[in-house]
């Protein structure tokens, strides 16, 4: 069954999936190819001469391939509605052995005409990364780390700089062929590679081309309750209190910008009431 | 055989030292040493500030109590205690 759109409705993400992107700000696809596909991906890799920057798609066209499999259009689809494009920019990060962990920070284009040379948009999904990885990426190999419900916020980079290592923070320690697709403004870090082997990640960036007028995913009015109490509830990383409020409207706000005309609806209810609390054993 | 002062940023999810610490990076006094992000590591080394002095750290900053607060731009996770242990370390 496809949609209007031609995209399968089977590879669509489901209202969960969707708000876990809202709450964490990632959504890992495996997409299956053959057996060799990822390791033919890394020899042509490996044989490059230097970084063809924007142009890695045409130096190897094998990758486009990755970004053009249903598992990931219907991810990519559900995120950014299905007219979404692909922007002009495109990176294969080379991360040898021996090369140190970066810190945490947000992406930026650097664009010159903005005034935090890039746009935060805290309440939407207007852009993510999306992260090939062509080989099996193990913790000694510089996954990527990141801090989950952090794309909710605008980081400094120099004031993060002493943050170090977060309890509650992710590594993307994931098997050959993996695509983890990003909120574009989590911060994130490529971290120490230890090992003997190269890792290469391979990132494209996709945008949103329309605003949303219905949800682009599986999605069930049937569930908003459901939704409306995890993005009221569900942890990502720990933060204090005073954000907790400001982290619970960008979520409602993102999910109600992502489901158009079927957005969510705050009604009053008493979240108070129940069993009292026991005395301390 | 030198006195040297080992650094330990703890942030915590309040100004209380008691509360929940949400991230750490250790300095150590010794040239060509790093602090960097270990994807290896599955816990802080300290529950709160309070577990660290009580192992013998000594708070020599506590956080400023400006937090972000409705209309900040900036985001910053956390209160940064900055800790210090002085101990002896091989020149």
């Amino acid at each position: 069954m496809t949609s209007s759109t031609g995209i399968s409705v089977g590879n669509l993400l489901t209202d969960d999936q969707v708000a876990d992107f809202v709450i964490n700000g990632y959504h890992i696809v495996e997409p299956q190819f053959p057996a060799d596909f990822h390791s033919k991906v890394y020899s042509e890799l490996e044989l490059l001469l230097m970084n063809p920057g924007d142009e890695i798609n045409k130096a190897i066209p094998k990758i486009d391939q990755v970004y053009e499999h249903p598992a990931v259009t219907g991810a990519l689809a559900s995120l950014l509605g299905s007219d979404y494009t692909r922007a002009a920019h495109r990176h294969c990060h080379k991360n040898h052995p021996g090369t140190r962990s970066q810190a945490w920070h947000q992406d930026s284009l650097n664009i010159p005409t903005l005034d935090d040379g890039h746009g935060r948009i805290s309440d939407h999904v207007q852009s993510v990364l999306v992260m090939y990885y062509p080989q099996h990426v193990a913790s000694n190999m510089g996954p990527t780390a990141l801090i989950p419900g952090s794309h909710l916020f605008t980081a400094a980079g120099d004031r993060n700089a002493s943050h170090g290592n977060f309890r509650d923070q992710i590594v993307a320690v994931v098997p050959a062929g993996s695509v983890l697709i990003l909120h574009y403004d989590i911060w994130h870090a490529g971290t120490a590679n230890t090992s003997d082997q190269i890792r290469y990640m391979v990132k494209y960036l996709f945008e949103r081309a329309s605003e949303s007028t219905e949800p682009s995913w599986n999605h069930d009015s049937e569930n908003d309750a459901h939704i409306f109490e995890r993005l009221e509830r569900d942890e990502a990383a720990l933060i204090q209190r005073s954000l907790v409020s400001k982290r619970n409207y960008r979520r409602t706000t993102m999910w109600n910008n992502l489901a158009g005309n079927a957005g969510l609806k705050y009604e009053y209810r008493d979240k108070w009431s129940g069993e009292w609390p026991q005395p301390n054993g | 055989m030198a006195v040297k002062q080992r650094l330990l940023y703890l942030s915590a999810q309040s100004t209380d030292p008691r509360s929940p610490a949400i991230s750490q990076a250790l300095h150590e006094p010794v040239r060509g040493t790093i602090s960097e992000i270990d994807p290896k590591r599955t816990s802080l080394d300290y529950e709160t500030v309070h577990d660290a002095i009580c192992d013998g750290w000594r708070v020599v900053h506590f956080p400023d109590q400006r937090g972000s607060l409705a209309g900040s731009e900036i985001d910053v996770f956390g209160y940064q205690f900055v800790l210090e242990k002085l101990e002896q370390f091989d020149d």
